[in-house]
């Protein structure tokens, strides 16, 4: 049962990491990281705080592009393509197809993030000469990578049924508002004095939107003298609802793509 | 399941596309398929006559909307066919990275299989085993064909798919392909080709079927379909008004240097006039059967009938005998 979904990611890794765009994309980023310390010392803030912040922005920045142009193309190609029907004519459900898809996609952007921290790692101590700092600074790109997979989770939930450019707008906008917007939402929903209506409706929102301002978990590192209460537990539960959430859109995912008609 | 029959049957298998300016479209239309074990069945039509969705519903890649089609005995659906089968595409594509052998070995691992010595004894069987560390991208579009049929041989398959296995493919690359075909019916397997190539099926097919805009116009054995040509004799010693007289049905007469040439279709008379015509102090220079051309066939069936008539299936018995 599994062996169909590991072929399938590990040929998705395998195109991923040889896409030109997603390359020159990565390449942005890493050269973005590179210059930062340069950037970072023309603030008048402290140079620090300006260059956590700079440098996790630009981690956050680049793979979300990445994760939205990876995934948006991924079954919409293999249908253009005909991959798809030589794959489909063999003992492989649809559902490992998509599965498969999906963890190639998460394990290609696994590599790159992976490669954007080391180079963040690097940079900062470089700069700083500060070791002690790095731990805390991992964090942040480690609840990135799950923010990205649930944007990935989403752009590929839409490409069974839209196309690549609908779907690169949809999946970009969820992410601007289950960032920007799902704290709003929430503390509508949490407020005292919010009408019942109100209350509902955010609940409603709160419920269906993903929210990605979960893992912008930078403040604290940024500014050591915020603290993220019970940081272990808040890690391990924003963790799990991305986890329960990606299950969700990837069985919604199968649902619209097992009627598909590829 | 039902009892293994033929290699695929379909009764009314019918498929609708919805058009916002044609509305409903029947794009194979109440289609009974018949093709045996052992056979090649060569699947003709022109473009957009229902070809390959009829073939992506046999592989359950799309669903029908009415009727019923059984693959290898189970009904169209049933996923445990699908390692009995297998297809190549159209103009395929391949993951361009990868190495002939790599892709061998990425479609094995769907059936879970992991067979060296079968990646390179399938990479022999189509040529390819001096090529296989070289990447698809590498590769002509005749390799790429050769690769896609060893992809297709990897779970050793009792019924294979082709769709225009050798659409735009040079002479050397058809031949190749064709004596391949051929190999895997002395190998007992069930080869269904759908194909423009007329003299290709022609060459290789046992049985074909002519679908017309969704709705199957001819079926049966090629020998049958293609009874019935012409025949042309030439006399001596009668006249042309003479043989005018007769009166044959579809037939043309014309007098030529050394005689008078009559061209026929009536083969079952033509018996009655020669012995006419010796009793008239005639002579018989020369009896030459026309032979029907698939393409003629083809032609005639496509262009003849019109998408109403062609609802009406015309089916050529097995029992038939020429």
């Amino acid at each position: 049962m599994f062996r169909p979904i590991a072929s399938i990611a590990a040929t998705t890794v395998g195109e991923a990491i040889r896409r030109k765009v997603l390359l020159i994309i990565l390449l942005i980023g890493v050269l973005f990281l590179v210059v930062a310390p340069g950037l970072g010392m023309l603030s008048a803030r402290s140079e620090t705080t300006v260059l956590r912040g700079m440098m996790l922005g630009i981690i956050q920045l680049t793979s979300a592009v990445i994760a939205i142009v990876l995934t948006v193309y991924m079954i919409p190609n293999e249908i253009e393509r005909r991959t798809i029907y030589t794959i489909l004519s063999k003992p492989v459900q649809r559902w490992q197809f998509l599965v498969g898809k999906y963890f190639g996609a998460v394990s290609a952007l696994l590599m790159m993030m992976t490669l954007m921290t080391s180079v963040l790692v690097f940079t900062f101590w470089l700069q700083q000469r500060d070791a002690s700092a790095i731990p805390d600074l991992i964090k942040a790109p480690v609840m990135y990578f799950v923010q990205m997979s649930l944007l990935a989770a989403v752009a590929i939930f839409f490409s069974t049924f839209v196309s690549p450019l609908v779907n690169f707008f949809l999946s970009g906008g969820l992410y601007l508002l289950g960032s920007l917007f799902a704290p709003f939402f929430q503390t509508l929903q949490e407020s005292q004095g919010t009408p019942p209506a109100a209350k509902v409706f955010a609940q409603l929102i709160n419920t269906i939107l993903p929210n990605f301002a979960n893992y912008n978990i930078q403040n604290p590192i940024i500014n050591p003298g915020q603290q993220i209460q019970n940081e272990g537990s808040y890690y391990l539960q924003v963790t799990v609802y991305g986890v329960l959430y990606i299950a969700g859109l990837l069985v919604a995912g199968t649902i619209v793509f097992d009627r598909r008609e590829v | 399941m039902r009892p293994l029959a033929a290699a695929i049957e379909t009764k009314q298998l019918t498929k609708t596309y919805k058009s916002r300016i044609h509305g409903k479209i029947n794009v194979v239309d109440s289609l009974d398929l018949h093709v045996e074990e052992g056979e090649i069945f060569g699947f003709l039509g022109p473009n957009g006559a229902g070809k390959t969705t009829t073939i992506k519903m046999l592989l359950s890649i799309i669903y029908p909307d009415a009727g019923e089609g059984y693959v290898l005995g189970k009904e169209i659906g049933d996923m445990s066919v699908h390692r009995l089968i297998s297809y190549v595409p159209e103009r395929p594509y391949y993951y361009e990275h990868m190495t002939g052998l790599e892709l061998l070995k990425f479609y094995a691992s769907l059936f879970g299989i992991n067979d060296q010595a079968l990646f390179v004894r399938l990479l022999e069987k189509v040529n390819l085993h001096r090529d296989m560390s070289k990447t698809i991208s590498q590769y002509s579009k005749g390799m790429q064909q050769r690769v896609g049929l060893a992809q297709a041989l990897l779970n050793d398959p009792k019924l294979m798919f082709l769709d225009e296995p050798t659409g735009g493919l040079d002479p050397i690359a058809h031949r190749e392909i064709r004596d391949l075909i051929l190999s895997f019916r002395e190998e007992g397997r069930t080869v269904f080709i759908s194909s423009h190539e007329l003299s290709e099926v022609e060459l290789i097919c046992d049985r074909v079927a002519i679908i017309n805009k969704g709705v199957i116009a001819r079926q049966g054995k090629l020998t049958d379909l293609l009874r019935g040509g012409r025949v042309e004799v030439t006399f001596e010693g009668v006249t042309e008004q003479w043989l005018k007289d007769k009166g044959m049905r579809d037939s043309h007469v014309r007098t030529i240097a050394g005689g008078v040439l009559l061209d026929t279709t009536e083969e079952e008379d033509i018996n009655a006039l020669i012995d006419a015509a010796r009793s008239n102090a005639g002579r018989i220079v020369s009896i030459v059967p026309r032979r029907k051309r698939l393409e003629d066939l083809f032609i005639q069936t496509v262009t003849d009938a019109p998408a109403a008539a062609a609802k009406k299936t015309i089916t050529v018995e097995e029992s038939t005998s020429v």
